[in-house]
């Protein structure tokens, strides 16, 4: 059954990864976060929990993220699995759809992990061949997220950033910074994670996530791993700070996965996320008012920070009505029978 | 150089650990050894599929014990990895793999109640439509046999084993791993409600009937199966108690010739 959806744009400002053990109190609470993030596959289905999606979508300005499309697979895309990515999006209307550059599939395999590609002419031919296929289908701009990655091809031509930077020029499609992706690699495979962000196209970033990291020493090995088990960490916050300083502000998403804890922690780092934020252009005014007697001096990337849109909580449809069925006979059960119930 | 596809065939096979590995020179890490970092891959893999696993069958994790289950899930995932990334519906085949496995050929429960955990899986993943109420048909002509439509999560599980006792004494956090399974066919209905999932064990009859009427054969040819197999069935409280569960989900004059060819026959 379809819904209609009013468009809710996602301000440039924080929101949260709806993760299910949060859903029930999402939709009691209606707590006030700006806009709600989901994985694409999990909302492939039909249960209970795609239903409690479309009475959120309502409320809250909805992001869709994919995670298993790899679109770095030289096998091509799943059409499938395309098509019900494209569903998800016709039923639910979010206002924007992610993917990561990455590979999860081959050999037939499904891996359930996010693997880097070698960088290279071939594997940008790859890519922006699936991009566009996935732009063309959703037909919309659709943006690609880097990877955390705990090791690199010998034979890269290129880094990942000079990677993305060609895939936009090439596709026109937009970037999801992921800055704990960002930190986790760089500590990683050992190369400066500031200058990676300075090396993306600014224009084309369209979102940011955060979240936090797990590590871990395998002998002489310090080895960050992206498990998003724990809150945002000091390093990744500086590096937050260093993105958004040179970019202004986009919508960012704090990411929980594992260990998730209750929901108020998520809101307390969106809280965060958006007071940061706002610190870092305060300052900025002040400067440009000090500044002001140059006049020509170049103002800061004007993204709507002030102006944005504002997203009004509209009252829940009352579609479940035709859900409740009353019944219309009542019967004792037979003895015969046992009735249980399995929690979802 | 691999051209990319036979590199991603390669390095897929090595973190399923189907091969000894990649070769290490096509790899880098910094200062690290990178195929310690590639088993970072292998480890990530089978530990986040396993966990799709052992929550989708967590009475069969407690009936092997939790070591034998992943010790069993590495093993399917291994040979059996997901087709496609909708992991909602990994685990079809995991009931059969059980049932394979030699250590449990004594434990034939194991495999039976996976079977009815999986079938719990796939109810949650459906759709429920809108429950009918007989009142909705009350001045409705819908001919002598009409074709009852049932809710898509409606499942139906006939075993040997009493496989609904022993997943109900799990329910509770006490029961004893290896309390209370027999050799007892126990036949099972289970839908979708809301977020929850209704069990009902059936007798053979309304077994059949529900069986009838789920495979769209129509209500005359359900309800003479269900009374070839116990005289005594009582077709007005099977039906009452269809709609007062709310699994009709439409009913309308019969469009095949199931009943006819029943009749027949």
């Amino acid at each position: 059954m379809s819904v209609m959806f009013s468009p809710l744009a996602i301000p440039a400002s924080a929101g949260i990864g709806l993760r299910s053990p949060h859903i029930a109190e999402m939709l009691t609470r209606r707590p006030s976060a700006g806009w709600l993030e989901v994985h694409a596959e999990n909302y492939m289905g039909d249960g209970a929990g795609v239903e409690a999606l479309e009475r959120l979508r309502q409320i809250y300005p909805l992001s869709v993220h994919g995670v298993g499309l790899s679109l770095g697979s030289a096998g091509g895309l799943d059409r499938d699995h395309l098509e019900r990515l494209r569903k998800v999006c016709e039923r639910f209307e979010p206002d924007l759809v992610s993917e990561h550059l990455a590979w999860s599939v081959a050999d037939g395999a499904y891996l359930n992990d996010l693997l880097p590609l070698r960088y290279d002419e071939e594997a940008l031919a790859v890519v922006a061949r699936n991009v566009e296929t996935l732009q063309d289908t959703l037909k919309r701009r659709v943006l690609i997220e880097n990877l955390s990655a705990y090791l690199a091809f010998a034979d890269s031509s290129m880094n990942e950033a000079e990677f993305l930077a060609a895939l936009v020029a090439r596709t026109g499609c937009g970037l999801l910074l992921d800055v704990n992706n960002v930190h986790v690699s760089a500590h990683n495979l050992q190369y400066d994670s500031e200058a990676f962000i300075d090396a993306l196209p600014a224009e084309a970033i369209g979102e940011i996530h955060l979240a936090g990291h797990a590590t871990n020493q395998v002998g002489t090995d310090t080895v960050l791993i992206d498990d998003h088990g724990s809150r945002v960490p000091p390093v990744v916050w500086a590096l937050y700070r260093h993105a958004i300083d040179r970019l202004g502000p986009r919508p960012t998403l704090i990411e929980w996965d594992t260990d998730v804890p209750v929901l108020d922690v998520l809101l307390g780092e969106a809280m965060w996320a958006d007071m940061l934020t706002a610190s870092i252009m305060f300052n900025r005014r002040q400067a440009a008012r000090r500044d002001q007697t140059t006049e020509a001096r170049a103002r800061p990337i004007s993204l709507s920070y002030e102006c944005e849109t504002t997203t009004s909580m509209p009252v829940l449809a009352a579609f479940a009505a035709a859900r409740v069925a009353k019944r219309s006979v009542s019967l004792a059960l037979p003895s015969l029978e046992e009735i249980y119930h399995a929690a979802a | 150089m691999l051209p990319l596809e036979h590199l991603q065939t390669t390095m897929a096979r090595a973190v399923l650990a189907l091969e000894p590995s990649i070769g290490a020179k096509a790899l880098t890490a910094g200062k690290a050894d990178p195929l310690a970092r590639l088993r970072i891959y292998q480890n990530n893999t089978r530990s986040s599929l396993t966990a799709v696993l052992m929550a989708v069958f967590p009475v069969t994790v407690h009936l092997v014990d939790e070591r034998f289950f992943r010790y069993a899930a590495s093993e399917f995932i291994r040979r059996h990895p997901p087709a496609e990334s909708r992991l909602a519906r990994y685990g079809a085949g995991f009931p059969r793999f059980l049932k394979s496995i030699d250590t449990l050929s004594d434990m034939p429960i194991v495999a039976e109640t996976a079977r009815l955990e999986w079938a719990i899986a796939e109810a949650l993943d459906a759709a429920s439509l809108p429950a009918r109420s007989l009142a909705d048909f009350e001045n409705m002509d819908l001919g002598t046999s009409p074709d009852i439509l049932m809710q898509p999560s409606l499942r139906l599980i006939l075993s040997h084993w009493s496989i609904l006792s022993v997943w109900t004494a799990h329910q509770q956090d006490a029961a004893d791993r290896h309390s209370g399974w027999t050799r007892r066919a126990e036949r099972v209905a289970l839908w979708r409600a809301g977020d929850s999932i209704r069990l009902v064990r059936l007798d053979r009859a309304n077994f059949a009937f529900l069986h009838s009427l789920k495979h769209g054969l129509g209500l005359e040819h359900a309800a003479g199966r269900a009374l070839a197999l116990d005289p005594g069935f009582d077709l007005v409280s099977a039906l009452v108690r269809l709609f007062g569960d709310g699994l009709v989900t439409a009913v309308r004059a019969a469009a095949n010739s199931h009943s006819n060819s029943w009749r027949q026959s």
